[in-house]
Parts: structure tokens; sequence; C-alpha cells
């Protein structure tokens, strides 16, 4: 066992925490209805203090504590949070971080000015009421000179399961003093219907003790929302029983032996049971209706469900699909046309359940595009570039996942168009633009994918300098006939900077490259457009899923692999004259020139290749690709595997499936093969030049 | 009490499914030994290194398979009778990957304990050190205990 | 004396729990995560298992329905960690079959307390 400071520990886990509260509290501003984002914002500071006082941050507890029992007032819906609250809380975040990281630094008066300002915002009636107040609620007094106690016990039925024991309760509740305890058992069933781990008796209980109510609901803490509990004070009337009363049968009667009436009344006994409940006392009840009431009042419209269930869902979905596709190909191996039917109706039943379940992990882009504000606001500070920010489309939606793996891209992006993009003020104004510069971010929907936009009204891209900078990196030659199009393209360059200042908040980490990388493992698709003096627009395209695709099943050799059909143009016959030109590497395509790649080399197949070989001419932007294969099975349903850790160098394949006979295929890198095809010309290009 | 947990308090025994691979005995250890089923049919990965050179699927999931033969030198043989796939999890750079392993033969689970162990010898053996973690005796003969997450990073 | 499992990923709680339960007899096996605790679950009979909620890898919540699936586990109480007061996390855990709760910080005599609800001897 490692002996870590629990302080690194604590300090490393509320360094996380600060950036959900940053994070949900920005979102905040934003959209100041949103009741998850105050609970998640909520839970951020319950954490910090309860763990900042297990591991004697006092002042970060105590402190946070106020800061809590003021954000209390936001969540119960009692106060709005506004703009300058928001502020507040941004201010007290910094201090606790201040706090925990750089105790020196901090001083106290700082503290109490921002709680201050916080009680100001919270409490404007009231301007700085004693907090504490609030804190604690009044106690219900209880009658402590009585007799006792008089409950009434029902368990829900899987209580057991869930590793309580009745029996244990009952004899912690004899701890509380004499019990006289009678087991209630209508509620048992025949034999036959009835569920050896559910709990069928009920408890009539007499606890003659003067304890507090505090005591009784103490004992059931753990199960006060699994049972009926009613209680009631025994009236004086009661003759206190004769003590020791009862003291509980260490081994339970077995239920049937304890039920000795006879089954007919047995049977009735239930109904009985609805129409007439028992003797319900009147007992103040548990605060519990109220919070019920309120759920109901949020309607049913929504249920909210865990991400990780939505996962396992769509991975069920996925082995039904592969599941019947293995029906499917037996079906129609067969002659019986009954079984071919129900084939059919299945793989009706599978693709509509399949577009369900990817609609319920759809999320709205939103919910991302929130998190730039606070990244705008610093960099356009930071430079002093005054810029606004505009977002539409914020209701588009996408799978969870990849609103994931969007955020990093889509930082970079920002951060380009601020620091690269938009011009300082002065260039501005000396080109007759607004000080302010304008960043754009959209979403929007276009067939099946989605178009995410980060359009700057900043200078454009210099192209000559583009340019410039690929010849000196030998990337084209002097004078090459190149389009503009073209020549941004050298910006997805590894390594490629044209920025001559590395300032500190461009030009570190990662860089175009990666974003393009990034954009193309979802499968999707990056493009630059710019028009000097006005500003850049990029452009990402991406699927609406990461989890099933269509794709067009081949064979390669004895191998078969899987090409995504959103990246096929078209299926044609290699042509003699094309088998022929061995050794070149393009094909004539209706007077077009492709380059072509034979899979058989690239995957080593084996075997005698097909006499009439196939092309499949894929692309990616305005790139075309030919891949030639020795037969094209048919479209296929892919359930999309990702490849181990182990096979992370395999740059070729996005991932693999599972096709109908159970095999594994894997999914071939459409962008992967294009950048090989095109290596290969540019080769070729180099040899015929010399 | 139960035995299923004397790992926790025995560190000195160590619970191993022992296979065969060619000529000699591998111990590994049990608690990364995920299950133990027949060949499957493997679909060949292009470019992929020559120790993980296929996947196969188990119960809908598309694993590495490795071939310990090739990392340590051996002649590969043919699929007998006896060719199991030893699926085991391990744990790469903090990420818990499931590997199917080829094994000739699968012996049994058993127990070695540390008092058996050898110091890896430096002479004689013709393979890397690295992917060795000890050497133990079962049954009077040596078996070696290899070091998986080293031979598969 | 009893069986416990304690999973967190911090140490310093693990340590502390183990300080706490040992010298009153229970044997104390620990996990860092949840994964971890659902291999240790499945290596043999446990009497209590004492999880937090927020871990890396498996988090309690998929632990604990992890654990309630396994038949070995059925009625076996499961206590998590929580610094919440409010009920929805607590309802959560329940519904995913926990049994009780324990809320940070505590104190020793706390974690007795409701170990000595839930494991009897």
């Amino acid at each position: 066992m490692s002996a870590m400071d629990p302080t690194e520990i604590f300090r490393q886990e509320a360094s996380e925490l600060f950036e959900v509260l940053e994070g949900a509290l920005l979102d905040l501003g934003q959209r100041p209805d949103d009741r998850e984002l105050v609970d998640s914002a909520f839970r951020a500071l319950h954490t910090i203090k309860g763990s900042g006082a297990m591991f004697g941050f006092d002042k970060v507890a105590a402190f946070t504590h106020e800061f809590e029992t003021a954000f209390d007032r936001v969540r119960k819906g009692e106060i709005k949070p506004t703009q300058e609250l928001i502020s507040v809380a941004l201010a007290a975040k910094d201090y606790i971080r201040a706090l925990i990281e750089d105790p020196q630094s901090t001083d106290d008066i700082i503290g109490e000015a921002i709680l201050d300002d916080l009680k100001r915002f919270v409490f404007p009636d009231q301007a700085a009421a004693p907090v504490a107040e609030m804190v604690a609620p009044p106690l219900v007094p209880v009658e402590s000179k009585q007799a006792g106690w008089h409950l009434y016990l029902e368990f829900e039925s899987h209580i057991l399961r869930n590793g309580s024991n009745p029996l244990d309760l009952l004899e912690d509740l004899c701890k509380l003093g004499p019990c006289f305890v009678v087991p209630v058992t209508d509620g048992i069933p025949f034999l036959d219907e009835m569920e050896p781990e559910d709990c069928y008796l009920k408890w009539d209980v007499k606890l003659h003790a003067a304890c507090d109510k505090d005591a009784i609901d103490d004992v059931f803490m753990f199960v006060s929302d699994e049972m009926k509990l009613t209680l009631s004070p025994l009236a004086h009337v009661e003759a206190p029983a004769p003590a020791p009363l009862f003291q509980l049968l260490d081994e339970e009667p077995a239920p049937m032996a304890a039920a000795p009436a006879p089954p007919v009344e047995a049977a009735a006994a239930p109904v009985a049971e609805q129409a007439v409940p028992k003797v319900e006392p009147k007992s103040e009840p548990k605060p519990e209706p109220k919070l019920e009431a309120k759920r109901d009042d949020r309607g049913i419209a929504t249920v909210r469900v865990q991400a990780e269930r939505l996962d396992e869902l769509m991975d069920r979905v996925g082995e039904l699909v592969i599941a019947q596709a293995r029906l499917t190909q037996l079906a129609s191996s067969g002659s019986d046309l009954s079984i071919k039917m129900i084939a059919e109706e299945i793989e009706r039943l599978a693709s509509s359940l399949r577009d369900t379940t990817m609609g319920a992990r759809m999320v709205p882009i939103g919910s991302l595009f929130g998190r730039f504000r606070r990244l705008i606001h610093d960099l356009s500070r930071g430079l002093s570039k005054p810029v606004e920010f505009v977002t539409t489309g914020e209701d588009t939606e996408l799978d969870k996942t990849m609103i994931e793996c969007l955020a990093d891209p889509l930082v970079h992006l920002i951060r380009n168009a601020i620091d690269h993009g938009i011009e300082d003020t002065a260039t501005r104004s000396a080109n007759g633009k607004t000080e302010q510069g304008r960043i754009e971010l959209a979403a929007v929907h276009s067939g099946a994918q989605v178009l995410v936009t980060v359009k700057d009204n900043g200078g454009g891209l210099n192209t000559a300098r583009i340019r410039a900078k690929a010849e000196e990196q030998g990337l084209i030659a002097a004078g090459a006939v190149l389009t503009d199009h073209e020549i941004h393209q050298f910006l997805f360059h590894p390594g490629f900077s044209t920025a001559q200042t590395i300032s500190a908040l461009s030009g570190r980490g990662v860089g175009m490259d990666v974003v393009k990388r990034t954009i193309e493992n979802m499968r999707g698709s990056i493009d630059l457009s710019t028009r000097p003096g006005q500003g850049t627009t990029v452009t990402l395209r991406l699927p609406l899923t990461l989890a099933i695709i269509e794709g067009l099943l081949i064979r390669v050799g004895e191998g078969r692999y899987i090409i995504p059909l959103s990246a096929v143009e078209e299926c044609i016959e290699l042509t003699a004259e094309d088998e022929r030109s061995r050794g070149r590497n393009f094909l004539n395509v209706r007077g077009n020139l492709v380059p072509f790649l034979r899979l058989r080399e690239i995957m080593n197949a084996s075997g005698a290749p097909d006499r009439h070989q196939k092309t499949i001419i894929i692309s990616t932007g305005d790139t075309h690709v030919g891949l030639v294969a020795d037969q094209i099975i048919g479209n296929h349903q892919t359930v999309i595997k990702s490849l181990s850790k182990l096979h992370s160098d395999v740059t070729m394949f996005s991932g693999a499936t599972i096709l109908g006979d159970g095999t594994a295929a894997l999914i071939l890198d459409v962008a992967q093969l294009v950048a090989l095809a095109q290596s290969k010309v540019e080769k070729q290009h180099i040899s015929e030049a010399a | 009490m139960n035995d299923g947990l004397a790992g926790e308090r025995q560190a000195d025994a160590m619970q191993v499914v022992m296979i065969g691979l060619g000529e000699e005995k591998f111990a590994l250890d049990a608690g990364l030994v995920r299950e133990i089923i027949d060949p499957v049919p493997v679909t060949k990965v292009a470019g992929a290194r020559a120790f993980v050179p296929s996947v196969i699927n188990v119960r809908g999931n598309v694993i590495p398979l490795a071939d310990l033969r090739i990392r340590f030198g051996m002649p590969q043989l043919d699929d007998t009778a006896e060719t199991r796939i030893v699926v085991i999890e391990l744990d790469l750079d903090g990420e818990p990957v499931l590997v199917g392993v080829t094994a000739d033969k699968v012996y049994e689970v058993t127990e070695i304990s540390q008092t058996d162990v050898q110091q890896t010898p430096r002479v004689g053996m013709h393979w890397k050190p690295e992917f060795i973690r000890f050497i133990a005796k079962w049954r009077e003969e040596f078996v070696i205990v290899p070091n998986m997450e080293r031979i598969l990073n | 004396m009893a069986t416990i499992l304690t999973v967190d990923d911090s140490p310093s709680i693990r340590q502390m729990i183990k300080v706490v339960l040992e010298p009153a007899g229970h044997n104390v096996i620990e996990a860092g995560d949840g994964a971890q605790g659902l291999a240790k679950a499945q290596a043999g009979k446990l009497d209590l298992v004492i999880t937090d909620l927020n871990m890396p890898v498996m988090n309690g919540l998929e632990l604990i329905r992890a654990l309630r699936k396994l038949p070995s586990a059925v009625g076996m109480p499961i206590v998590f960690l929580t610094t919440e007061s409010n009920d929805t996390v607590k309802q959560e855990a329940k519904s995913a079959g926990a049994t009780g709760w324990i809320t940070k910080p505590f104190k020793p005599e706390q974690l007795l307390a409701v170990v000595g609800k839930l494991v009897r001897a």
C-alpha cells in the first residue's frame, strides 16, 4: 500500500472539480434555467466541501460551506443566476482554488468580501443576512414523555436482495427498548408463486420506550425509501406489555408455517388490504411526499438516462444487428420461405431499432459550444482583440461520443481564429472594419451529415506566405502551378506553421494536422475557405454517428474488408487495358486519370487473383482513388468495433466489425488509403521527372 | 474466509494457468486470464507487428490474437486438437486490453509458490530476459512466468 | 470477523477504513477502482463492500450494478461513500442496489456504526 500524501490526492481531486464548477457556472450564464447545470455546480461545491473537511482544509470547507449555502438558493429556484452573480461565483471559485493551491496568497478579507458580494446577490432583501440561520432547519419538537411508539413496517419485496435484512433492523429496534413484534403474513403468496428472494412479511411493532423519533428514523435510515413506515405515539391507555416482552427469535419461522390461515382466506387477503389500508394512524407524514410532488411537476416528457446505459443499449443493438446478419445469411442459403420471411421481418425491426437507439444517443451540440465562451473571453483579453462570439444551431444533434471528440479540435480552430485570423484593432480600423472582431460557431444538418463551421471576419489566409513556406519545406517545387485551394491544404501537413511569431496561445501542442486526423478518425472531413481581408471559414463535415455505418463488403484474396459506403463513388470493372498497365498507377475513368491501389498487394493476399478484378472508386473531398479488389460482395450493416492498442500502429484500418458468419473483418481507413495512393503518385512523378 | 482471496494474504503463492508453447511450458498469472476457448477463425491484419498478426471475434468483441512463439523465436506449429486460445486482460498504459494468446496446449490451473522461484538465469537462454518475470519449478520441470505487459508492448 | 472490501481510488481513504476496521476484527481487502473491486468480489465471498462512487475505470454505481448481478453477491450489503447530503445520488445508488451509505467526512465511530448495522456476528 503506497503511502500517498492525502493532501496531494485532495489537491488533484479539487483541481478537476474546479473545472467542472467553472464550466457549469459559465454555461449557466447562457442557460440560467438549466437545472442540470445548477445541480452539477452544486455537486462540485459539495464535494470540495466534503473532501476539504476530510483532509483538514478547514478554511476551504468553511468558505465553501457559505458559498454552497448561498448557491442553494439558486438551486431551489429562489434566485436567478444573473451574470453578476455568476461573476462573483467565479471569483469565489478562484478564491477556493487559491486557498488550496497557494494559501499564502490569500487573505481572509478578500474571502469575506466575496462572500458579502455573494450574499448581496442571493439575499437581496436582507443584506448579508446571517447565513447560519439558513442552515439548520428547525427540528420538529418531539414529545418525549410518551409511552412509546406504534410502528407498522412494510418493506418493498426486493429489500433482501440489496443486502438489507429486516430481522437485523428489528433487532436494532429492540435495542431501543422492549418491543412487541407481530409479523403480518397476509402478503405471502402461494408456494408456486413465491420468489425465494423476495420479502413478503410485514410487521406490526409496539416499542415501549420513550425514545426520539430520530432514533427510530436512524434504524431505518438506509431503507426509508424502500418501505412504508407508519409511526404513531403509543397511547397511554395501552398497558405496557410485560418486559422483556418479545425477544426476537433468532431463526425466523418459515413464512408458510407462520401463516396458518386457510388458502381461501389468504387469497382474499390482498384484496382486502387494498380496499382498507392498514390502520393508517394520524401520524405526521415524512417530508417525502413533497419531493415526490416536485418530481411529478417536471412531467414525463423526458427521462434522464445514464450515458453508460445508452452505450450498453447500443452494444446490444450492435450484437443484434450482427446476429440478424447471420440469420439472413442462413435464411438465404436455405429454401424455407417462412424462415426467409421471418429473417426479413427481423432485419426490418433490427434496422428500425438501430435508428431509434442512435436517436436516443443524440445530444445537442450547444452543450459543447457553451464551453468556448470562457476560452474566447480569455483569449480576447489576453491578445487585446475584442471579439464578439456568436453561436447558431445549438440544437443540432450529434452522437454524444462525437461531441466529446470534437472539443479539442474546436478549441484549436477557435484559438487559431482569434490568434491568427482576427487582426489587431489598429489594423482593423485602418482597413475600415469594426474594431471588434467576430467569430461564428455554427452547426447545421446536411443530409446524413452535420456541418460545423468556425468562421472569423479577420484578414483571411495569406496564400502567398503559405506557398512560400511550402516551397521552403520542399513540399512543392518553386513555380509549380497550384490553385489557392490546393495551397491551403498544406496547412494540414504535420509540422506546418506559418505563424511568424509563435504566441503563447497558439503554436503549441496540437496542430492543424492533428485536428484533421481527429476529424477523419470520426469519419469526417475538414475544409477551409478564405477571402482575403474578409475572413476564413473552416468547415467540419461529420457523420451523424460513430457506432454503426453502411459499408461495402469486399473480398481481397481470402480476406474480407469493409469500405464505408459514404466514401464509395462507384464500382467499375478493371479493363484489360488497365490490367496490362502494370507499374502505372492510373486508371482512366471517363477521361479522368484516377490513381489506384491494388489491395491484393497492400494486404499481402495469397492465392490466385480473380480473373475479373473490380475497382471501387472512393473519394475524400475532391480526391478520387480506385481500390482494386477480387470481389464486391455487397452492402453490409457495419457495427464498428475499435481495434485494440496493440494494433494502434496499423493505420490502414479504422476499425473492425463482425460478419454474419462470426468472423472479424477489418474496416478500411479511406483517408489513409487516399494519402497512400497520392504518395505513390508523387513518387512516380519524381521518378518520371528524374 | 475463503481461498479465492488467498492472494491477498499469502503473497508467496500464485495461481497460474499452465500452457505449453512448443517444447516449453509457461505459467500465466491466473489473475490475467479471462477465459480459454477453442480456436476460432482468425482475420489477418496487414501491416501489424509479427507477434500480433491477427484479430479474432470473442463474444462480439474484436480482440488481437498474439503469438508468443514468434516473440520467443520458436517455430510455429499448425493447430492441433490441443490448441487453445487463452484470453487474458492486460493493463497497457493504464488501459485494460483483452488479448488472445495461442497456446499449443493448456495443462491445468495450478498454484506455484514463490519459494519455487528461480532467479532468471542469464546464460543458456535464447530469449530476452526482460520478457521473463521469473522461472518457477512445477512437477520437477522449469516453467517460465512471462512478463506479458513487456512482451506485448 | 467479516471480510470487507473497500473500493476507492484514494489510497488515503482506503487506508483510513482499514485502520478503523482491522482492529475491530475484520479482514479488509482493498481495490483502487470498480473493475478491480469487481474482480476481487468475483474471487471470493465477501460480507460487505464499501465503495466510493466517483472512481476511474468503473465507477461506484457501475460496480454496485455489476455486483448485484453476481449470484454470490445476492443479499450482500453494499455501502457507498458520498459527500452528498441531497437525496439524488443516494436514490440513484440505492436503485442500483446499494444497501446504505456513509457520508464523508466521517469519523471512525460512524464507520463502525454503519458496519455494525449491516454485518452481524
